[in-house]
């Protein structure tokens, strides 16, 4: 990939040319509607839609609608655009799309960033879009040119005529005349030339040397920076607060008090920060106040034995137990978890002469605009949201409290605000991955068959918690405050008794051809915010289910592909990759003092098996290698997709090996690296992955490699040492 | 007034001495390489070099400083130039969301400078203190020996044929 260094390092040098890049305001295209994109104009360009601009000089825009978090999704969108086009992808400069509706997520309806969903929800839309315009392109060139689209092709932007190169610059203004082609034909998978093509990640220059813009970076003339104290237990209020030790710290302008607590405001962060400490505090604690992690363990044991809400009901489960030789009844456990992404939370406001503009990295920019008006007061259209590169977001950067901060104080101080959340913020005053208790009861026939399959899960509902927070930015403005606290409410509650948040539960029971099957959720929130992270239901789940098909296997006296191949008929990607793993896991290099654990699992329309070589050392489980195979459809940029199965590898088993979150007098008692320890380099296993050749549409890529590492660690470890590990993190008794 | 310089450039600054160097480097010096991931030493986002040596800087006073030579990733190279790891972290597509990367490649340029053939018990050893959480750590450890004249470890597929 030598080339590359210097293509990417062309690039490197012409955006080091453009100072705060990020402060660019965009404008609308006419100047007036309000439904054009926010399009930064260039001379002489040719905008053919929301996304792509081409000048005259033959420069290439392509407006990102969705936000990079470390998944590689400027890369992947950029790469569908350009195949068509016909435009190499790192010729492409690429900006974040602003707000607007064209740049809503086509699984979404509207613009978020998450559920792995952006390459398979885009993959014919911008395929398309590139065609469109290159159909247009040719048209003028024609044109122009005097001769027969027939006569014409393409190549890396350039139009193709009797040995001649013409830019596609030339024929830009001519362009800007024809109409659009509803659906100018695709390129057939043969013809590729970048889709399912190894090539190095566009931004991977930017963020090796310091470069590439994240939220925390946004610099404003006058900025000042805001530090919230916020009550250290999820729904307390302020009750006082004495700021004269706080006003003393030089540098401090303001002591405001907000929704969330109190903030110190100060001309930089260090004084600002200074200032939030010396601030002396007491808080109205909730009812929340009193719970521990020992009594909510307790009520989720007596939620267990509750019938809760049922839901995949099939078959007969009694006849289904009846007909099994062997039953299996565990329980399961998986605590709380914060998402952690190496960039804290952080937002900038800016609010100006009647007109406001908010830089944040989010998972969705609507959201931030939304919160932005509905907190300053100012219609949307007159809110500029302005999307960075995210220091990760793994679900955590959907929710945008910080924004709610930053707004209030901007608009309490006057002044342009960045708020900062510190890693101690970030754990204890989060939104959270809930904790879970788990039941599954299993019956086995003789022929190693599942005859049924009884689920339950205790614990909050996921989707509620997060749609409550998403709600006030995405309302009208024209709705109260007050209506909105009472629709959050509302929203709080929805699910219990109604209807099975799937997110909740997903992956607990789809896998395996299960002729009676029965689930049930039990809510017990005791109101801990939660939310969506990485993998979300089946980070859990596929645990507990895959801990137990590894114990049904052993008890049907079947090896764990043997058992799981009999148990996928019905369901031949799963069966495949379960099948390709288990080749590599019977030639497997065997070494003393080494055990395997398999597990599979799908999620996301991807699937995934993987097999962890593990050894256990008194008491220390170390993971030396992993084995990960994925069908995921057409892997639009093999090499990203590696990447993520990797992180995914590595995001799960620091949650197997390490992640506990605990309540003590209701607040989360862990708080930076040191007690909510995250994976290290020296823990990290070797990966290999192994891409099933598909010419299916693509699948998830970002989570799904994510639910079969801790299970299939677990299982590696009863092999090693014959203890089940039923509980998350892993501990050895 | 507390001086020291930026990659070769005299700077100074009255900010409160117990202010730590990197917010000093972010906030009044405007670089904004530099990451903030914990503020406890704990992750190495924010690792620099001081007078040579991996420092992370969330927790050291700019005090501390006075009169030492400072260097942050944007000074890593020569001015449009790429420090060999950069070339290899380009090379082997490290970054994923990137936010830890200044600080990876700011602790491996440290090690190489005193090791410049680590292998790779000591490319571990020495990256232990930066947390990557998208789990770039096999890239970022191949990447490093890459440049460090060694072998990565076998892939499967390697093993496998050995022991066949
Ligand atoms: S920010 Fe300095 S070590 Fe984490
Ligand atoms: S690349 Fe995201 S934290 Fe390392």
């Amino acid at each position: 990939m030598d080339g590359l260094v210097n293509v990417s390092r062309r690039r490197f040098l012409k955006a080091s040319g453009v100072a705060g890049g990020g402060l660019v305001v965009g404008f609308t295209l006419t100047g007036c509607s309000s439904s054009a994109p926010p399009v930064v104009r260039l001379e002489g360009d040719f905008v053919p839609n929301a996304f792509l601009q081409i000048t005259p000089e033959n420069h290439f825009r392509f407006y990102c609608p969705r936000d990079e978090m470390g998944q590689g999704v400027n890369t992947g969108l950029t790469t569908l655009v350009a195949e068509e086009l016909d435009v190499a992808p790192w010729e492409i400069e690429v900006l974040w799309a602003g707000v607007h509706s064209d740049y809503a997520n086509p699984e979404f309806g509207v613009q978020g960033t998450g559920g792995s969903t952006s390459i398979k929800a885009h993959y014919r839309q911008l395929r398309q879009v590139g065609a469109n315009v290159r159909a247009v392109l040719l048209e003028a060139a024609a044109g122009q040119l005097g001769r027969p689209v027939a006569a014409l092709s393409t190549e890396d932007g350039h139009v193709l005529v009797d040995g001649e190169r013409h830019p596609y610059g030339h024929f830009v203004a001519a362009a800007a005349a024809f109409a659009m082609p509803a659906e100018a034909p695709l390129k057939p998978a043969s013809e590729f030339k970048y889709i399912g093509k190894e090539f190095a990640r566009i931004d991977a220059l930017e963020k090796s040397t310091g470069t590439a813009e994240f939220g925390i970076d946004i610099d404003v003339p006058g900025l000042h920076h805001g530090v919230v104290r916020r009550c250290p237990v999820a729904g307390g209020a302020l009750k006082s607060f004495r700021d004269d030790k706080a006003r003393s710290v030089p540098g401090i302008t303001d002591v405001v008090e907000i929704g969330s607590g109190v903030a110190v405001v100060a001309d930089r962060y260090w004084a600002a920060k200074k200032g939030a400490q010396a601030l002396e505090v007491e808080w109205s604690l909730p009812p929340l106040a009193s719970l521990d992690t020992e009594r909510l363990q307790a009520d989720y044991r007596v939620g267990l034995d509750r019938d809760g809400d049922v839901t995949g009901e099939r078959g007969d489960l009694d006849a289904g137990f009846r007909q099994a030789s062997q039953v299996v009844d565990n329980e399961y456990w998986a605590p709380y978890l914060a998402h952690a992404p190496m960039e804290p939370m952080n937002a900038v406001v800016r609010i100006e002469g009647g007109e406001a503009d908010v830089w944040t990295g989010s998972q969705g920019i609507v959201a931030a605009q939304g919160l932005v008006a509905r907190y300053s007061g100012l219609e949307k259209s007159k809110v500029r949201a302005h999307n960075t590169y995210l220091g990760g977001g793994f679900g955590r950067r959907a929710t945008l409290t910080h924004v709610i901060e930053a707004t209030q104080l901007a608009v309490a101080t006057g002044k342009p605000i960045k708020v900062l959340w510190s890693r101690e913020d970030d754990i204890q005053s989060g939104i959270y991955r809930p904790a879970s208790l788990m039941r599954i009861k299993a019956g086995v026939d003789d022929a190693g068959r599942l005859t049924a399959w009884q689920a339950k899960r205790v614990g909050g509902n996921i989707t509620p918690d997060t749609l409550g927070n998403m709600m006030p930015a995405l309302l009208p403005g024209a709705v109260g405050d007050g209506v909105i606290d009472w629709m959050v409410g509302l929203a709080d509650g929805a699910f219990d008794g109604w209807v099975v948040d799937h997110s909740s539960i997903e992956g607990l029971y789809e896998d395996y051809d299960t002729p009676n099957r029965e689930v049930r959720h039990v809510t017990v929130n005791h109101g801990l915010p939660l939310t969506f992270w990485r993998s979300v239901g089946h980070s859990y789940t596929a645990f507990a289910k895959e801990t137990m098909m590894d114990e049904l296997a052993a008890k049907a006296g079947l090896d764990a592909v043997e058992f799981r191949l009999r148990n996928t008929q019905d369901k031949p990607r799963l069966h495949n990759v379960i099948r390709v793993a288990g080749e590599r896991l019977r030639q497997w290099p065997r070494r003393p003092g080494r055990h395997l654990g398999f597990a599979a699992h799908s999620s996301f329309s991807t699937d995934v098996a993987e097999v962890a070589e593990v050894s256990v050392d008194n008491g220390a489980i170390k993971v030396h290698r992993v084995l990960c195979v994925v069908d995921c459809g057409v892997a639009v940029n093999p090499d990203i997709v590696r990447a993520q199965m990797e992180g995914s590898v590595m995001y799960g088993l620091t949650a197997a090996l390490h992640g506990e979150l605990d309540l003590e007098n209701g607040a989360i008692k862990q708080s930076n690296f040191h007690d909510y320890p995250i994976l290290r380099m020296n823990e990290a296993p070797a990966v290999d992955v192994v891409i099933i050749d598909s010419t299916e549409e693509p699948t998830g890529v970002g989570e799904p490699g994510l639910p079969p590492i801790a299970p299939a660690v677990a299982n590696a470890v009863f092999a090693a040492t014959g203890q089940r590990l039923r509980s998350l993190p892993l501990k050895l008794a | 007034m507390i001086e020291f310089t930026l990659y070769g450039i005299r700077v100074q600054t009255d900010e409160s001495p117990d202010t730590p160097l990197l917010w000093a480097v972010r906030d009044t010096f405007k670089l904004k390489g530099s990451k903030f991931g914990c503020g406890a030493g704990f992750c190495g986002s924010c690792t620099m070099h001081v007078d040579g040596e991996a420092v992370r800087t969330c927790v050291l006073p700019i005090a501390a400083v006075a009169g030492k030579a400072v260097t942050t990733i944007e000074g890593l190279a020569e001015p449009d130039q790429l420090h060999p790891l950069q070339e290899a972290w380009v090379s082997h597509s490290v970054p994923q969301c990137g936010y830890c990367q200044p600080g990876q490649i700011m602790s491996a340029a440290a090690l190489l400078a005193r090791n410049p053939n680590a292998n790779e018990a000591e490319v571990e050893s020495a990256m232990a203190g930066n947390i990557c959480r998208c789990g770039c750590y096999p890239r970022i450890k191949q990447a490093i020996l890459s440049v460090a004249g060694q072998a990565s470890g076998p892939s499967l597929d390697d093993l496998a044929t050995e022991v066949s």
